[in-house]
């Protein structure tokens, strides 16, 4: 072979593995990714039930409720609130402990699975590094209430 | 009056920068008075950024609350030392430091490195400009020594997260990797604007070397902070601040790999230009998506549209003036050769590859939420399952070519040959992996396979070193070229099964725990004695007394997790309380009381072989220090 030839030749081989890599990566990717939704589009938008998603509003003030449950002989202790974007509402429950600046009032992410209308079994809620900081989409509902009274 | 001080040295040093910039740009003979001795402005540069750095700093240890920083960063009940570190515990300051770091890596360049003068020169005229953008951005966007008015009385305390011995040490690691890069970007672009070929290669090994290390050291640190103190019993979580300083320590890995065909056989000059600039754009990026606030991250800290602009501004200056110089001038140092596929050099390329794609699937993991909310308006995170779904495929081949890689020989080697050389080895590793599978057939078998996996890998390393104490017959004169890489691979077989056995392995259990309850966990007994208060020098914690109790019935120690309640900013942290063993880590942390003020939730960690993870780190860093030593040795 030519030298011309087989530089055409590897050139092409590894653009064909290029190219299959990224196919691959890309089709994982899709199946692999978490969608944000307000409490509001939630409701809009019907979702599976098995789908995981992440929700990101406020926590409702005076909705934090802790229930003990009995599971194989333990009792653990459910965790549910609401989070609000001042226009909806969904109703979390959790089980395990909250993380350190989580507060009625602020801002929150929650990580789960929506089981019925309204309710979401979360296995994550995130907590801030920072007191300060609000994530951008908690922002925007942030702005909302500003010019909305208190609830 | 300090803080002005520090001010007017930052001015200095921008005014000093701007002249390499300057002279950059414009051809020499343009202006001749600007023509400096990049040597000199280089120490200059140091020393003001040094004495603007200890302005700042005094300004802490006395809680000048006039400055804007230290008022929202600081407290007069710190203790000292946090007091200290809360210079880089907020945005202004960390950049402050990243300058400094940045000139000082100026500074060494220009002191220790023998070169010739004009690529010296060429160098740090490249690193002195990199200076003069950061210190722009500082005194445009982030200005550390920023009045406020009326002062307060009492500042509103720093991050009770960041008051951590851990957390305390971990930006300057952080930036010594990140910014040690920028001198290996300068050489590399200098290498390419030269007119004659030089020897570049040998001068940017120690620099590569280093920087690796501290991005090393500053990711298990940074991991390690996560596991202990942030409560949630993992030490990664794919979050997106994490992957940006992934980022640049797998091309790192890659240079590093690369620039040893590079040194010995003068192959794979080009590739090692490209992969010194993309791993300072990494780092770049990396910065850019901490400190602007466009993911949304659970690290992400409070921040400003506007930074993140000028970041984004200076990182595609940076970039494209990398590749451009690139395009322009790769011909120059071009050596067409091929690389037979079973040889060491083919076997190393391999690596690339499989540190590329790593690269390329945290990228675009990373940042895809980032276009996807840009282009199509919808709100994703990509988690954790992506990346090990990718990850997880591309380990095996990626073990076995670690495995191969040492026993394969220079220029040309055929397999058969290898194969007959480490039959041995062969032999030895079908061998544990029976052992191993026969000791845990109860577990997960993707845990099983990655367990015998990492022991390949060590076991291997193991048996190169006895293959050169037979040849050599003794220890010292093992090279310090193998030595380095031995503990580099064991320490990345060692990290393979600890992550293996703290992700898959994990056992976890969330309860309502009575006081004088037991709870059962892998072969502990855990017992809760009950909740003592304690007060700390500026916080009020409730700290959790748990009995750990083996199966022969013996206490094996008290474990205090705490839960801490900081007097200013009313924030509360949670002090994990760890027990750690070399079969695996107990882990618990306590959470809110009941009503009944006698139940308490606890949440409770088996979490095997963790400790491997931070053995690991320090082999790898221990791996690099023998590269980076050896590097400097044979340059004299």
């Amino acid at each position: 072979m030519k030298p011309k030839s087989k530089r055409l030749l590897n050139l092409s081989i590894s653009l064909t593995f290029f190219s299959i890599g990224c196919i691959i990566l890309l089709f994982n990717l899709r199946d692999n990714l978490v969608f944000f939704y307000s409490p509001s589009e939630i409701s809009e938008k019907n979702i599976s039930s098995n789908e995981t998603v992440r929700i990101g509003g406020m926590v409702k003030k005076q909705s934090l409720r802790k229930i003990i449950k009995k599971v194989k002989g333990r009792s653990l202790e459910e965790i549910s609130f609401i989070i609000t974007d001042y226009d909806e509402e969904i109703e979390v429950s959790y089980i395990g402990i909250l993380p350190d600046l989580f507060k009625e009032g602020q801002g929150v992410v929650v990580e789960g699975v929506v089981t019925s209308k309204g309710r979401l079994n979360a296995k994550n809620v995130l907590a801030k590094h920072d007191e300060n900081y609000m994530p951008p989409e908690i922002k925007n509902i942030q702005s909302i209430k500003d010019n909305k009274d208190d609830i | 009056m300090i803080s002005e001080l520090g001010l007017l040295f930052l001015i200095l040093v921008f005014i000093l920068s701007s002249l390499s910039l300057i002279e950059l740009l414009v051809k020499r003979n343009f202006f001749p008075i600007f023509s400096f001795e990049q040597k000199k402005l280089s120490i200059t540069i140091f020393y003001l950024t040094l004495s603007s750095f200890i302005c700042l700093a005094y300004s802490f240890m006395n809680s000048d609350f006039t400055l804007n920083v230290i008022s929202k960063n600081s407290n007069s009940q710190l203790p000292y030392i946090y007091k200290f570190t809360g210079v880089w515990g907020n945005h202004e300051g960390s950049i402050l430091l990243w300058l400094l770091v940045m000139t000082f890596f100026g500074f060494l360049f220009s002191e220790k490195t023998q070169a010739k003068d004009n690529f010296k020169n060429q160098v740090l005229k490249i690193q002195n400009s990199l200076c003069f953008l950061i210190v722009s951005f500082i005194l445009f966007t982030s200005n550390p020594f920023e009045k406020t008015f009326p002062p307060p009385i009492e500042g509103s305390d720093l991050n009770p997260l960041l008051q951590d011995p851990g957390l305390a040490i971990h930006p300057p690691f952080l930036y010594l990797g990140y910014v040690g890069f920028s001198i290996i970007y300068s050489i590399s672009i200098a290498a390419l604007s030269c007119k004659q070929k030089v020897p570049f290669i040998k001068i940017l090994k120690p620099w590569v070397f280093i920087s690796w290390i501290f991005l090393t050291c500053r990711i298990g640190l940074g991991s390690w902070w996560a596991y202990y103190e942030l409560g949630w019993g993992g030490f990664w979580f794919w979050d997106p601040v994490e992957n940006a300083s992934l980022l640049p320590w797998l091309t790192a890995t890659a240079l590093l790999h690369t620039i040893v065909i590079a040194d010995k056989k003068n192959l794979l000059i080009n590739w090692t230009i490209i992969l010194s600039i993309l791993t300072f754009i990494l780092s770049l990026l990396g910065t850019f998506l901490v400190r602007s606030g466009v993911l949304v991250s659970v690290h992400a800290f409070a921040s400003d549209h506007k930074r993140g602009v000028y970041i984004l501004l200076l990182l595609s200056i940076i970039c494209a003036f990398g590749f451009v110089k690139y395009l322009k001038n790769f011909n120059k140092i071009t050596n067409q050769s091929q690389i037979p596929l079973v040889s060491r050099e083919g076997v190393i390329s391999l690596n690339n590859i499989f540190m590329l794609t790593l690269t390329f699937t945290v990228l675009l993991g990373t940042i895809y939420p980032l276009f996807s909310s840009v282009l199509f308006n919808t709100k994703i995170s990509v988690g954790a399952p992506f990346f090990n779904s990718i990850l997880v495929p591309i380990m095996f081949p990626f073990v076995i070519g670690m495995i191969m890689g040492p026993f394969v020989r220079w220029g040309k080697d055929d397999l058969i040959n290898i194969v007959d050389r480490i039959k041995i080895l062969l032999f030895s590793l079908i061998l544990i992996s029976s052992v191993i599978w026969y000791l845990n057939y109860k577990d997960p078998v993707l845990s099983i396979i990655f367990i015998i996996l990492g022991s390949w890998v060590i076991l291997s390393s193991i048996y190169e070193i006895i293959q050169s104490i037979k040849i050599n017959r003794k220890l010292s004169s093992i090279p310090k070229k193998m030595l380095a890489q031995v503990f580099a691979h064991i320490g990345i077989g060692l990290l393979i099964i600890g992550s293996t056995g703290s992700s898959i392995l994990k056992k976890e259990k969330i309860q309502f725990q009575e006081i004088g309850e037991t709870i059962k966990i892998k072969n502990f007994d855990v017992q809760f004695q009950g909740v003592k208060k304690i007060e700390g020098p500026n916080y009020i914690s409730q700290m959790g007394v748990f009995k750990i109790i083996d199966d022969n019935n013996k206490i094996v120690t008290t474990l205090k997790p705490e839960k801490r309640f900081y007097n200013s900013g009313s924030q509360v942290t949670t002090e994990a309380a760890i027990y750690s063993t070399l079969l695996g880590d107990l882990y618990i942390a306590i959470g809110d009381v009941h009503k009944d003020k006698i139940k308490w939730t606890t949440r409770i960690w088996y979490n095997p072989y963790t400790l491997w993870i931070w053995i690991g780190v320090f082999f790898l860093a221990m791996g690099g220090t023998f590269s980076f030593f050896n590097s400097l040795r044979r340059k004299k």
